[in-house]
């Protein structure tokens, strides 16, 4: 997928005052993800447990090389095919080769970020491929010709509305159709294609080393169906995802699902091990499993002793969700796959800084995205280490500059009130007007410290 | 390049930048199993363990399923009977035994309007059947309603437990189903059986194993 992150100030600014109902939809459908999120969380013991899946993924990262051998070698013996890829072009490739060699004409995709990050879509198209998005969200916005707007609700930015014209143009239905009757359009027409296709694609939430199995978390069926019903299963997984033991997946899973949408572990998992059907043992199932083990960014990154952690993310979504600037515009405005709090730290890590800026700094630096991650990645800490190095590579404007050396010559401690009003100097004049202004973030918290000018003096200096 | 080139250079040069990467640093230890402390306490705390099959039904009704409890194999197919009324056909799974099948005509998957399986196991904690691929994984998916026989004591207090149950047999997929067919994806309104059944009914056996 294309970067378009230096429009990050121009998007978000068109988004907030062109198509204010994105707002209002980001925002209502976030907040829902933060009340189940905290009332999934309400009788546990949140900080243990996301200190102990902190340790098992820093560990798992630790001994990459070896998990990921090993996940290979159970994978090949139970009859799986591995790809490995070091880039978007790799993937293709491998893509092309069973497309051709299976002569693949139809495909039915399960969500997977990671083949928005290396634009599947369009390569498969181009090789002839008719690919249907599956889940109901995907499938929205791929009738839209929107990306993504959040890693766990794609189509969170859309209201009913917006849905009943695209079906109305597309699949005939109503133009005042219920929900029901949409749904029931979407799958009557996905359900042809599951039963069609000759090829099922997903990503994966967890790679287990020991068992090789790939684990994915989800709430519709379509993961299911496409990685049953098809002749051909392709995953494609991140070569981050891998936990070492069986052991750890009910917890990871849980802890996932709980942080996403707040439910116990979500409707259904697939928990893959190997093909299926012939040459396999049972009744049915696809008859060859490949799984591409993709880097694209991510072995540099984990060289990197000040950035890596960002390689723990599960993807969940909560650091989004209750991130008071994301909430402002949805995804779009980042102009990158990942948006939010953990977009800016994987943009510069995976893609790079220069391309990806100004994604570091948008963002209040309240942490509150720190205090929900079930992996406890230090999100306001990564994004000040790639602030400071956007600033010494003479990347940033006089603005930024001017508001991070005061963040750093005050503000050692990134979660105070102070630090964070100021570092919202960085934010787009509209995403400002509209942030809740950190007073709820901070309440509760420290008390604030502010020293030097903050951002609504540096703001009516002319500051944006 | 032909696919296989690519791929064995690529996993060279990945693996070997990982373990670069890794050379310098503190090698983490992994932290051993979660302390049973760190259970979730209330319906499948301490409920949970001694009323594991009460916790299920709980947590698998919250998701929008539903449950029966029978006493036993005639209670069952007392139930089964009057159950299968109200559908056309059906589509069973590999190794469900005779006696739990319904009388309906038997009917593909992709036109089925019942499926039934049998789980091999089922947890408490999260309220989620555990099903194999060893049965054939269209009659879990394709069906409208699913009906999924498990027995009690295949019911275990945590996921861990459940998933560890089935460590030394793992099928091609195994899959947990905690609920019916959900999403949210128009408009933020939930909607039901979307792609997968949107009719979930467990119906626990509560006698001893045959
Ligand atoms: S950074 Fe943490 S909170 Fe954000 S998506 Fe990743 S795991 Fe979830």
């Amino acid at each position: 997928m294309d970067v378009h992150s230096r429009d990050y100030r121009a998007r978000a600014r068109q988004i907030i005052e062109e198509t204010p109902e994105v707002r209002e939809a980001v925002n209502a459908a976030t907040q829902t993800f933060v009340d189940n999120r905290q009332k999934a969380f309400a009788d546990l013991d949140g900080t243990a447990l996301s200190r102990w899946a902190e340790r098992v993924k820093s560990h798992a990262l630790s001994h990459l090389a070896d998990y990921l051998e090993e996940a290979e070698a159970r994978l090949v013996e139970r009859g799986a095919h591995v790809h490995w890829a070091e880039t978007a072009s790799d993937v293709h490739q491998i893509f092309e080769c069973i497309v051709r060699e299976q002569g693949v004409k139809k495909a039915v995709k399960a969500k997977s970020m990671l083949s928005e990050e290396i634009g599947l879509n369009p390569f498969l198209e181009s090789c002839g491929v008719e690919v249907f998005e599956t889940d109901l969200g995907e499938y929205i916005i791929q009738l839209l010709g929107e990306p993504p707007s959040h890693i766990v609700g794609p189509s969170i930015h859309k209201s009913l509305d917006d849905t009943r014209v695209i079906f109305h143009e597309r699949l005939g239905t109503p133009r005042d159709a219920s929900p029901e009757r949409l749904a029931e359009a979407a799958r009557d027409l996905l359900r042809d294609a599951f039963l069609t296709a000759d090829l099922g694609i997903s990503g994966g939430n967890f790679l287990v080393a020991e068992t090789g199995s790939i684990a994915l978390i989800e709430n519709e069926g379509n993961i299911r169906l496409s990685t049953s019903v098809p002749r051909i299963h392709i995953a494609l997984v991140g070569i981050e995802k891998v936990l070492p033991k069986w052991a750890d997946l009910p917890t990871f899973l849980q802890v996932t699902a709980k942080s996403a949408t707040g439910q116990p572990v979500g409707c259904f998992v697939s928990m893959i091990q190997g093909p299926g059907g012939s040459p396999g043992d049972e009744p049915d199932g696809p008859e060859e499993l490949h799984v591409v083990l993709v880097d694209n960014g991510r072995s540099r990154l984990l060289a990197d002793p000040e950035a890596w952690e960002a390689l723990r993310c599960v993807r969940c979504g909560a650091c989004l969700n209750i991130c008071p600037v994301y909430r402002q515009t949805g995804g779009h405005a980042y102009g990158y796959v990942y948006s939010g709090p953990i977009g800016g730290i994987l943009g510069p890590g995976l893609v790079g800084l220069e391309e990806t800026l100004p994604l570091p700094f948008a963002s209040s630096a309240c942490g509150a995205c720190a205090d929900v991650c079930p992996v406890r990645i230090p999100i306001p800490d990564l994004l000040h280490v790639w602030r400071q190095r956007a600033v010494e590579r003479g990347l940033t404007s006089d603005v930024e500059r001017s508001v991070l050396g005061l963040l750093t010559s005050t503000a050692t401690r990134p979660r105070l009130f102070g630090w964070a009003e100021k570092a919202a100097g960085l934010l787009p004049a509209p995403v400002l007007r509209h942030l809740p202004m950190l007073r709820e973030w901070s309440a509760g918290r420290e008390p604030p410290r502010l020293e030097g000018p903050t951002f609504r003096e540096l703001w009516d200096e002319g500051i944006e | 390049m032909s696919d296989e080139r690519v791929s064995k250079r690529a996993r060279a040069r990945i693996l070997g930048r990982v373990r670069e990467a890794n050379q310098e640093r503190e090698p983490v230890e992994h932290p051993g199993t979660l302390p049973d402390a760190l259970e979730p306490p209330g319906p499948f705390g301490d409920a949970g363990r001694s009323d594991p099959v009460g916790a299920f039904e709980d947590r698998l009704r919250a998701a929008g399923g539903e449950v029966v409890r029978l006493a036993d194999e005639a209670a069952a197919r007392k139930w089964l009977e009057e159950f299968a009324r109200e559908f056309e056909s059906v589509s069973v799974g590999v190794g469900v035994p005779d006696t739990l099948q319904p009388a309906l005509p038997k009917a593909q998957p992709s036109e089925a309007a019942l499926g039934v399986s049998v789980a091999v196991g089922a947890s408490a904690q999260t309220g989620s059947l555990v099903l194999s691929s060893k049965e054939g994984r269209r009659s879990q998916l394709l069906p409208p309603v699913h009906l999924i026989w498990v027995r009690a004591g295949d019911v275990h207090t945590t996921l861990g437990d459940a998933l560890q149950a089935c460590r030394e047999d793992l099928p091609a997929t195994l899959a947990l189903h905690s609920g019916p067919s959900k999403s949210a994806d128009i408009g933020q309104i939930l909607v039901t059986g979307v792609h997968g059944p949107g009719r979930i009914i467990a119906a626990v056996l509560l006698g001893p194993r045959p």
